[in-house]
């Protein structure tokens, strides 16, 4: 049944990459790709294996894209190009642990079931509908609508993009676990190198992990909230369960029955529901971990925690659990607030200075951990960050270990990369001084050199929504004026509202590419608390926008922040697909 | 902005650092000495002890011995009281409306719950305990509700309030109909939502209901063919927007029904008459007043503000003797807060009862403490001070009728929760916390300026 269940699945997804024809440009890239030599050795390098001792100085040779020798007393093959790595030193490729980077924002076809998104099984309540404006196009065929499509698949989505490349490559990155970063059943992420002439060539390892967001849909539809999210993730699972006893029971006597419904959603989860897929779960925050761990434990499902700022607050149920956590490497910073803004919640104070400890703590516990990029734009920040974990006890080695070795075992992929050690897939990091305190110089990707170069928005895209805003609420209340710090994480929206609507957490946050923005948070009124719904629009640093409230008129509001705002996470440049292409330049 | 400033610098700022207290642990005995106990269902006793053991009041009378290793607490010219139950809460949820369709009967509140809101520790400043939390109001039927007991501190699990029976939310009237948001909507393209009307609720209550029994109707021959022996059988299909109507057909689940007007709360009984279910509470139900006998006779309860309204067209009709005229026909009613700033001042809202309606002071306790525990169904727990209920229990400083007292000790199931002298302590720690705070945090990188 399950076996069955992926080769249904499979099928789909071959169908549907095939659609878009290699540009002239991916095709160039092949050529140029097969005129390179394809035999390296970088020799007098220093080599961390991460498989063993590290070699002090010593040789490693490429070929045909395997590692096929690595010691201190390696022979040069004649037909090698030489790389002094005099000064240099070698680690395995790291790999990002939870990505999009590689995903297209539009999928090729597909529209998924208008009629879909409805909250129980049968007729359902009426008048939501399901849509999430601007949002990617969802899975061709599926019966439920988009960010409800766990059959979606990194397979079909990836495309090699050299510029949406460079920033991770400069931060030492050739492989990522990639899956789309949008929606509550996000679909299925692959385990993809950074280089190649083709998506298929990227793909390490695919489907390796189901995603799953707790981020509510935009649009009005069914959910439109966390309470919502829950439910609706908890009916389709147990439709799954209901889908694979009908579906058996049909193989097995199909004579006067009639045919159950094919249903690509429901098949993409009976992988989920025999624990042989793990589920990344985004959850940061102690409650957010624990409602994704008991998720988990109704439905006997294998979760990884992905984001997880306040892990270590759960890390004795997460060892105890086997759960790993890839910990995000996008630390808060510190806003640049207006002077007027006020001060911070000291919790907000308090994640900032304990974000960098936590993997260290986490290793302390015996929590199995890698590391991810939590969407970060900056990718300076991506070492930088690692460095700071020491900051936590965490050493150099359990570092290096949770950028390699630890992700690839993760994602069942621990057999082909993470280490240095003859056979493996040639996935290199070079860098000039050591990880931490010197900078990358090149990558391996696939046996590919690619030299790397800081790329021109190094400093950072500004976030989209991101920031210390200050707010100006118009409603039946008069005019009130709020602080409003906001962290953009992928798609979702945290942070703190507070001042003259009282303070709160805001909740059900999301952001879309183009700036349209919406959160929720409690707000003190003369008449009670009540639940405020921000919707608007962000144009360079003003946020405008509508405050709904049930039961009271609409108001309106209007947020500036200072110019050099950027919070985390921004958009990533993901559209454009430039061929990937690889540059030889002169040896370092 | 100065005013919530104050706040977050004293109450907010002390609990943030009362968030992780130690594992929980056998709580010792405690004995109160020398009070004047309010125990609500049996009177007023001066000069009283009331002994806490095992998270139970063990015993209530003059003079009692402390037991070995007994805290023993003088609480000489001071008052105690059970502790408070607010009725209508919207306090630690992450989220409050499921909105987007007319029946959201599947969605929980328990998966929202959010133990980390300092709001809960301000209300058990405020002699607080348990509390209702409900879904929001956007929608006819609404979430599944949590009955939760406020220990702060305590992960999600260990708050809920385990005998409680489950209940959930039901809505009628303008905030359904969304009147005001309604140009809202169209305003942003979102579409529009069923029913607009009155009416329009009235039929949404009846086709849930008709489709929950369909439901039932399936799984029952289902079980009824399994129990006969039929092998091979697929079950039905679980719904979880169905499953928990059937509970509430079944008498399992109460229904807490947001409403304001007469006419649509009479509308709501008869449809329960019909479908065979008791409505427990009318949530706010302004005019409750006018069919004050038609409520009693439902066995229905009613909750409300003490003094709020006019606020929206359906509010205008209210009055503050509201609660009063309800009781002298015999209903159960409360006053709630709905309102995470008046959850921490129920005392007051339950004196203003005295002053309107002339209810006695055990009459207007009630509304605050045993009225209810019974609308929530735990009244054999909690609301008074028994021997053999939980040990929720205050100690205040003066009469909590009084708008000069406040709370000063609050007990949950005989383990302190919130004490006033604690938290003073607690004010310099912080201080101190926030400055080591700031001084590592300064010196890093703030956000890169762009060009």
């Amino acid at each position: 049944m399950q076996i069955r269940g992926l080769l249904a699945g499979m099928s789909l997804a071959y169908t549907a990459s095939v659609v878009a024809p290699p540009s002239i440009g991916a095709q160039i890239g092949v050529q140029r790709e097969r005129n390179a030599p394809s035999v390296y050795a970088i020799t007098n390098a220093k080599i961390v294996t991460v498989a063993g001792p590290a070699i002090d100085r010593g040789t490693i040779v490429v070929r045909n894209g395997v590692i096929a020798a690595v010691g201190a007393s390696v022979a040069v093959p004649g037909d090698a190009r030489v790389i002094d790595g005099s000064g240099l030193t070698v680690y395995p490729g790291l790999i990002d642990a939870n990505s999009s980077i590689g995903i297209a924002r539009e999928t090729p076809a597909g529209a998924g079931n208008p009629a879909a998104g409805r909250g129980g099984r049968g007729a359902g309540g009426r008048g939501g509908t399901p849509s999430q404006q601007g949002a990617p196009a969802g899975a061709p065929n599926s019966l439920h609508p988009i960010g409800l499509q766990p059959e979606l698949t990194a397979v079909d989505l990836v495309r090699p993009d050299a510029d949406a490349f460079a920033g991770p490559q400069s931060a030492g990155i050739t492989a990522t676990q990639s899956a789309p970063a949008t929606g509550i059943f996000r679909g299925l992420g692959a385990v993809v190198n950074l280089g190649g002439s083709s998506a298929q060539a990227m793909i390490v390892k695919a489907p390796v992990a189901e995603h799953i967001g707790f981020t509510p849909q935009r649009g009005g539809g069914y959910p439109n909230s966390l309470l919502g999210v829950f439910s609706s993730l908890r009916q389709m699972l147990l439709d799954a369960q209901h889908y694979a006893a009908e579906q058996a029971a049909y193989a097995k006597n199909p004579r006067g029955m009639h045919r159950p419904e094919l249903d690509p959603s429901l098949e993409a989860l009976q992988p989920v529901l025999s624990r042989q897929m793990p589920v990344v779960m985004e959850a940061s925050s102690q409650r957010e971990i624990e409602r994704a761990l008991d998720l988990a434990k109704e439905f006997n499902i294998h979760p990884i925690i992905a984001g997880g700022e306040e892990a270590d607050k759960v890390a004795a149920r997460l060892k105890a659990e086997n759960v790993p956590v890839l910990i995000s490497l996008n630390f808060p910073r510190r806003p640049q607030a207006s002077a007027d803004a006020d001060p911070e919640p000291i919790r907000v104070l308090r994640a900032r200075v304990e974000a960098p400890k936590l993997a260290g703590k986490l290793a302390q516990a015996g929590v199995k951990f890698a590391f991810e990029d939590g969407g970060m734009t900056n990718w300076a920040d991506f070492l930088a960050n690692v460095g700071r974990t020491a900051e936590g006890g965490l050493s150099a080695e359990q570092s290096v270990r949770a950028l390699t070795l630890s992700p690839a075992e993760i994602f069942g992929v621990g057999d082909r990369l993470g280490t240095i050690e003859t056979g493996k897939i040639a996935n290199l990091t070079l860098t000039r001084g050591d990880l931490f305190t010197g900078h990358v110089t090149r990558v391996f990707v696939d046996g590919n050199p690619i030299e790397v170069h800081a790329p021109a928005n190094a400093n950072g895209a500004a976030s989209v929504a991101g920031g210390t805003w200050t707010i100006t609420v118009t409603s039946d209340e008069g005019e009130k004026s709020v602080t409003a710090a906001l962290q953009q994480v992928g798609d979702q929206l945290r942070g703190t509202i507070q001042g003259a609507l009282g303070s709160s957490q805001i909740s059900n946050g999301s952001v879309s590419p183009s700036g349209e923005v919406q959160f929720s948070a409690s707000v003190t009124l003369s008449a009670g608390t009540e639940e405020a719904r921000f919707a608007g629009t962000i144009t360079g640093n003003v946020m405008r926008g509508t405050m709904s409230i049930v039961g009271h008129p609409q108001g309106t509001f209007i947020g500036t922040r200072p110019d050099s705002a950027q919070g985390g996470r921004g958009r990533r440049p993901l559209e454009g697909s430039a061929p990937t292409a690889f540059r030889i330049g002169e040896l370092t | 902005m100065k005013r919530f400033l104050i706040a977050a610098l004293t109450v907010g700022a002390a609990a943030a650092s009362a968030q992780q207290p130690a594992a929980t642990t056998k709580v010792g005995p405690t004995l109160i000495k020398n009070a004047t106990i309010l125990t609500v269902t049996k009177g007023k006793l001066e000069n009283a002890d009331i002994l806490l053991m095992n998270g139970k009041i063990a015993q209530i009378g003059k003079n009692l011995s402390a037991p070995a290793g007994a805290q023993v607490i003088d609480a000489t010219g001071k008052y105690v009281m059970p502790g408070i139950i607010d009725p209508h809460s919207h306090t630690m949820i992450d989220a409050v409306n499921e909105g987007s369709l007319s029946v959201t009967s599947m969605v929980r509140i328990h998966d929202v719950l959010n133990p980390t809101d300092v709001n809960i520790y301000r209300q058990l400043a405020g002699g607080v305990t348990s509390i209702n939390v409900l879904h929001g109001s956007a929608n006819t039927i609404g979430g599944q509700n949590a009955v939760v007991k406020l220990k702060w501190g305590r992960p999600v699990e260990d708050m809920i309030f385990k005998a409680a029976p489950p209940g959930i939310k039901f809505a009628l009237g303008e905030n359904v109909t969304r009147k005001n948001s309604q140009t809202a909507a169209q305003a942003q393209g979102l579409p529009l939502r069923y029913p607009a009307t009155r009416m329009g609720q009235e039929e949404v209550l009846r086709d849930a209901f008709t489709r929950a029994r369909d439901y039932k109707a399936t799984w029952d021959d289902y079980n009824a063919r399994v129990a006969k022996g039929e092998k091979g059988l697929v079950p039905p299909e679980h719904d979880l927007e169905l499953d928990p109507l059937v509970e509430v057909l079944e008498g399992k689940r109460f229904v807490h029904a947001h409403s304001y007007r007469a006419d649509e709360m009479l509308m709501l009984l008869n449809v329960a008459k019909e479908f065979g279910f008791t409505v427990k509470t009318l949530q706010h139900g302004l005019e409750g007043y006018k069919i004050a006998s038609e409520i009693a006779q439902a066995g229905t309860g009613l909750s409300t503000f003490a003094d709020e309204w006019s606020y929206k067209v359906e509010a205008y009709d209210a009055i503050p003797y509201n609660v009063a005229i309800l009781m002298r026909h015999g209903v159960v009613a409360t006053v709630n807060s709905d309102s995470d700033e008046r959850a921490r001042r129920l005392n007051i809202d339950a004196a203003k009862m005295m002053r309107y309606g002339g209810l006695t002071e055990d009459e207007a306790l009630k509304t605050i403490t045993y009225n209810g525990a019974v609308q929530l169904g735990v009244q054999d727990h909690v609301g008074s001070l028994e021997v053999g209920k939980d040990a929720d229990v205050v100690i205040w400083s003066g009469d909590p009728l009084s708008v000069y007292s406040s709370a000063e000790t609050t007990f949950i199931d005989g383990e302190i929760f919130f004490d006033k002298k604690k938290d003073l302590a607690m004010r310099d720690q912080m201080a101190k916390e926030r400055a080591a705070l700031e001084a590592a945090d300064r010196g890093r990188r703030t956000t890169p300026v762009i060009p």
